[in-house]
């Protein structure tokens, strides 16, 4: 055991270099490489043999004024992530959230000395404390989680970004209001103007950007449509207990259907499924309420 | 070719006049140039021919050479011509010029003498370019430069500059700059910007883009003032995964919007080294973040002007300095950015730590704080025993120095006696070393130093100071390994200048005096 810990602690340190490795690259590629990579390898067993430490935060933009529809969709899942781990943490609101965090994209946590960002990096590092959610499960139905999971980044993630950014009406009623709310003037216009080059640059390259909104929408439901034959009547994707792929649906699929936009195309696509709100409800109600209750 | 025609007076009933200053003709005396008292000369400009100006607007040639009229004797008249050089059309590269006086026409009798001054001026190219080299702050940077002067005909230049440092700063910047007539000389610069740069020793590098807008003029003829305006955006970002999450929070864009108010007192003697200047900048306020009152950056230099207007050639000098700063936020939704925070430490401020290593630290990234002070006494003598006297060895100096220095946020103990809060927890280090005078582009200093007084946060060299009881502040990787040595490049000027201008059709304006000496 104690060497297959070692084994796999190596294992580890190559996977972050290759994660920071390509930092700052174009990103679309870098959601099947983690993918792959992550099949590849088992899911590590401690980084470290450190508790949980007790100063967690969750670090992301504010809530009320700032944080965008993808945005908070991912900070969403990592909530569900760690509370569905039963772990502790604090939400932490920053402005420069996003440019705090080593990936540059939200939400990130502080344990300790150390700063990890996104779900995939987050769930290794809980991993690594010998806490998982994905014990149970066999090689195979993990291949196959991490599949629905690269699934989500790649299209509902995606779609999300082209309904805030490239939909004239959303971008000029709620993004470009939203995103540059914590700027001065004329910050606020300069740093609208550089994040949608980014996002238009992000979309071209996994050409998305020239579609329609029509096939946009379409590729969501596709995708709902293959989330909600995963689930087939099941309280979660595997069996009985949640993993990383609820959560992440959960975040998004949360974060859709309670965000007002100028256009409830998405929303009104996830109401036809009955089956996934349920979940969302379910998981909202396991772990979101009870806290509201305190 | 442009002429000057100036006369002897022809009304010799101003005759007295000149008859008093004749301190130094006796009839039998053999006239010699050497004995020419210039005052006693008298002479008048008459005539100034300009020619081979083509852009230059009349107005601005007029206003610059008019005060040559007003020339009474020939000391004047060489004077006003170079001042004219020295003029502000003249800086303002709308044209340059050479003095050269010579004799000219020889009088009867030696009594009457025509001599002839031409001043040359030569009007700047359409635009020329440059590279040169430049070294400063411990850093060596290539500079590429383009301009256009005179570009409307009244000094007005356009300059576009890039430069490319060792320690990976990069600048870019496109000015347009245009002087005004009057007598406080103003002049207005606008200018673009875009730098890069990179702090190890905080962990952090800044992207700025802005905008600046600088209104210079002289209140007194060495007094400078300028009133800028800055904006700026500055886009901050930690070096690498391991900087302390204190600079990581600060990461993100900013908008700096700032106005200042710099007050300088050039004595410059354009010699070899450039700082010989006692400077009193001062900005007045930053409407945000946060701003800086009072006199935030204070640079007293008294000996420095001495140490170098005498250059390495004189004997021993003593040099003073003192420096402080100290700013508040104006409210408590402006932060103020690491980027605008006082740091202490290094080669230019307090020897014997390393560069920022004086003050607050998180995981050994500095933090710098809201207020400092420095002051440093260097003694420079020439080398023990003199070896290569007059020759190689005058590149040399001995150098004693003792700094002293203090930062925090002194304003957060107001309630005690402020002289107490600055005094309290004083660094001190003092050394010795040797002072290279690199041609005219650099001074190397190598120095041992010996930090007296520090504190736990500070970074001093520890592994020299458990050895001998003393520790020093040295570049990280000295090619000397153990010896605790610094190696400080001073701030330098010139530059290995090649032009690729165009010589030819130079304008050119020559005036011709005519001189009566008795």
């Amino acid at each position: 055991m104690a060497s297959n810990e070692t084994k796999s602690s190596i294992d580890v340190e190559i996977e972050t270099k290759t994660i920071f490795g390509y930092k700052g690259l174009g990103e679309m590629v870098l959601d099947f490489s983690f993918v792959d990579e992550e099949t590849k390898t088992p899911p590590p067993v401690g980084i470290t043999q450190e508790p949980w430490p007790k100063d967690v935060k969750v670090f992301q933009p504010y809530e009320v004024e700032q944080i965008l529809l993808p945005d908070n969709a991912n900070c969403l899942s990592v909530q569900a992530f760690l509370k569905m781990c039963h772990l502790d943490f604090q939400v932490e609101p920053r402005a420069n959230a996003e440019a705090m965090s080593p990936t540059l994209k939200v939400p990130f946590i502080k344990a300790g000395r150390f700063v990890i960002s996104e779900l995939e990096g987050i769930v290794q590092f809980v991993n690594g404390k010998g806490i998982s959610l994905t014990d149970k499960l066999d090689n195979e139905q993990k291949a196959d989680m991490r599949a629905y999971m690269s699934l989500i980044h790649n299209v509902i993630e995606v779609a999300e970004l082209y309904i805030c950014w490239i939909d004239q009406e959303t971008y000029n009623e709620v993004t470009s209001v939203r995103n540059g709310s914590v700027y001065p003037w004329p910050l606020n216009y300069v740093q609208n103007f550089i994040k949608k080059h980014q996002v238009i640059k992000k979309l071209k390259a996994l050409d998305w950007y020239n579609k329609t909104l029509e096939e946009v929408l379409q590729e969501v439901e596709n995708c709902c449509e293959a989330l909600n034959a995963r689930l087939d009547g099941k309280n979660y994707f595997f069996e009985d207990n949640p993993t990383e792929l609820d959560a992440l649906v959960f975040g998004h699929l949360f974060t859709i259907l309670t965000t007002p936009l100028p256009k409830s195309d998405l929303a009104n696509i996830v109401r036809n499924y009955p089956q996934l709100i349920n979940l969302v409800q379910r998981i909202e109600k396991e772990y979101f309420k009870k806290e509201t209750k305190h | 070719m442009g002429t000057v025609h100036a006369k002897a007076e022809e009304n010799f009933t101003e005759a007295p006049a000149f008859g008093d200053k004749n301190i130094f003709r006796e009839p039998t005396e053999t006239f010699s140039f050497k004995e020419v008292d210039l005052e006693a000369v008298r002479a008048r400009v008459d005539k100034i021919n300009v020619d081979g100006l083509s852009r230059t607007k009349n107005d601005i040639v007029e206003d610059c050479i008019k005060e040559l009229f007003k020339a009474k004797d020939f000391q004047d008249v060489l004077l006003k011509a170079h001042r004219v050089s020295q003029s502000q059309a003249g800086r303002a590269g709308v044209f340059q010029e050479h003095l050269r006086v010579h004799r000219h026409e020889q009088g009867p009798e030696g009594h009457v003498r025509r001599l002839g001054s031409d001043v040359q001026r030569e009007g700047a190219q359409a635009g020329n370019g440059g590279v040169t080299t430049h070294v400063g702050n411990n850093e060596g940077a290539l500079l590429v430069g383009m301009r256009a002067p005179n570009l409307f005909g009244r000094g007005e230049r356009v300059q576009m500059e890039y430069s490319h440092g060792s320690k990976k700063t990069s600048n870019f910047n496109v000015a347009f700059i245009k002087p005004f007539r009057g007598r406080h000389r103003p002049t207005l610069t606008t200018s673009v910007f875009q730098t890069h740069s990179e702090w190890p020793t905080s962990g952090y590098k800044q992207v700025e883009r802005g905008l600046l807008v600088d209104l210079g003029f002289y209140s007194a003829p060495l007094l400078k003032h300028n009133v800028q305006w800055e904006g700026n955006i500055r886009d901050l970002n930690v070096l690498s995964r391991t900087t302390s999450f204190n600079v990581r929070e600060q990461c993100g864009l900013n908008l700096k919007s700032a106005l200042k108010h710099i007050l300088s007192v050039d004595l410059r003697d354009d010699l070899i080294f450039p700082q010989q200047r006692v400077a009193l900048p001062a900005d007045v306020g930053d409407r945000r973040p946060g701003r800086r009152r009072g006199v935030p950056e204070e640079r007293l230099l008294p000996a420095g002007e001495l140490f170098h207007s005498r250059g390495f050639h004189g004997v021993s000098v003593l040099q003073a300095c003192l420096s402080g700063g100290h700013m508040s936020s104006l409210s408590n939704d402006m932060k103020i950015s690491m980027s605008d925070m006082y740091y202490l430490g290094g080669p230019l401020s307090v020897r014997g730590f390393q560069m920022r290593g004086v003050g607050p630290h998180s995981d050994s990234d500095a933090l710098g704080s809201m207020s400092y002070w420095a002051a440093g006494l260097h003694l420079f003598t020439p080398l023990p025993f003199r070896p290569g006297r007059g020759g190689f060895g005058e590149l040399f100096r001995t150098h004693f120095f003792v700094n002293a220095g203090n930062i925090g946020n002194f304003q957060s103990v107001k309630g005690e006696d402020l002289v107490e809060a600055l005094r309290a927890n004083l660094r001190l280090s003092y050394g010795l070393g040797i002072a290279l005078r690199l041609g005219n582009m650099a001074r190397l200093e190598v120095n041992y130093c010996f930090p007296h007084a520090f504190d736990k946060g500070d970074q001093v060299h520890r592994a020299s100071s458990s050895a001998s009881g003393c520790s020093s502040c040295n570049v990280r990787h000295t090619p000397l390994g153990v010896l605790p040595l610094r190696v400080r490049v001073n701030r330098i000027v010139e530059h290995l200048k090649c032009t690729f201008e165009e010589i030819s059709r130079i304008p050119t304006i020559v005036y011709e005096i005519c001189c009566l000496i008795k």
